[in-house]
């Protein structure tokens, strides 16, 4: 196995004004590649899919955080196109609300692992997340006050984009390029006062390469 | 880090179009970009949320004075092959 390489990452904190909203990310080259976003905006719309270079990508899950009266997503695709493609997320009406987003490339990568969200608890939120060797975690955190820290694994600070939704949303945390042993990696989400979520995602690394020992076989007679 | 500079014009009669305009690595022109949109659609948009929603209020009431504005709350790592303007100067918006 081997770690994922992150690559390209978008940050982008829009109000639509319609019931789509597009922006360019350039998916980088290379085998085993994959696009993951992560999405916080108001729940008083819903999201319907997201497509990237045409393409249909996966919703992992949504999930209506009613006491922050917001919903949050996740979606992905495997083996995308890459360089500069549009990358569009739909709505079931127009969005006059700001939207949280978070695009990020991989390559080398064996797609998507476990997952666990945890709604808003009172700050710190701890959980967890069991994954495979040389795995990558993403999480995510949403409170109505302000996020302070994201830690992958508990006790290592993780950079974050700060947005705001009319709600304080950290998005993008993600482990550091070395990536996990296997096993239940323990997550930390804080927020300046009150209750906050934990959303993490298992990002894989790829898989085992086939060892070539370099020999050809000959049967002698 | 890149900030994406977005022109947003009125787009039909009741929606919000985003287009590229250019980039910029000043943080300075961000903030002034983005203290600028927030004085005006921003402030628009807080003021009008629900009505728009409710069909009471339409943004096109905004754009009868104002054609467009800029915003820069996008960040990329990586700009290449963007045909857009490099931006340092607020002049050149």
């Amino acid at each position: 196995m081997a770690v994922a390489i992150k690559g390209n990452v978008v940050n982008a904190n829009p109000t639509p004004g319609a019931n789509f909203y597009q922006f360019t990310h350039n998916q980088n080259t290379g085998d085993d590649g994959l696009l993951v976003i992560q999405l916080t905006m108001s729940n008083v719309r819903s999201y319907t899919g997201c497509n990237y270079g045409g393409q249909s990508m996966t919703q992992l899950y949504t999930v209506n955080r009613g006491g922050l009266s917001q919903r949050m997503a996740f979606f992905y695709l495997e083996n995308p196109p890459t360089g500069n493609n549009t990358l569009r997320v739909n709505f079931n009406n127009s969005v006059w609300n700001p939207i949280s987003i978070h695009s990020r490339s991989f390559t080398g990568s064996g797609g998507i692992g476990n997952n666990v969200r945890v709604g808003g608890q009172s700050t710190p939120n701890n959980g967890s997340l069991t994954v495979a060797d040389d795995s990558l975690i993403m999480a995510t955190a949403c409170s109505i006050n302000a996020i302070s820290t994201i830690q992958i694994p508990q006790g290592s600070n993780r950079s974050f984009a700060t947005h705001n939704t009319n709600r304080q949303v950290g998005t993008g945390a993600i482990s550091s390029d070395s990536g996990h042993n296997a096993g239940s990696i323990s997550i930390r989400t804080t927020s300046t006062f009150g209750s906050v979520t934990n959303d993490r995602v298992e990002i894989l690394g790829s898989s085992a390469p086939v060892v070539d020992t370099g020999g050809d076989f000959f049967m002698l007679m | 880090m890149y900030y994406i500079i977005s022109k947003i014009e009125l787009e039909g009669t009741d929606n919000l179009k985003y287009s590229d305009y250019g980039t910029t690595t000043d943080i300075e022109i961000v903030n002034q970009i983005n203290e600028d949109y927030d004085s005006t659609l921003g402030a628009f948009l807080g003021e009008n949320r629900t009505k728009i929603e409710l069909g009471l209020v339409s943004v096109s009431t905004f754009f009868e004075s104002t054609p467009f504005v800029y915003e820069a709350r996008t960040q990329v790592d990586n700009v290449e092959g963007l045909e857009v303007l490099n931006i340092t100067n607020l002049n050149e918006l």
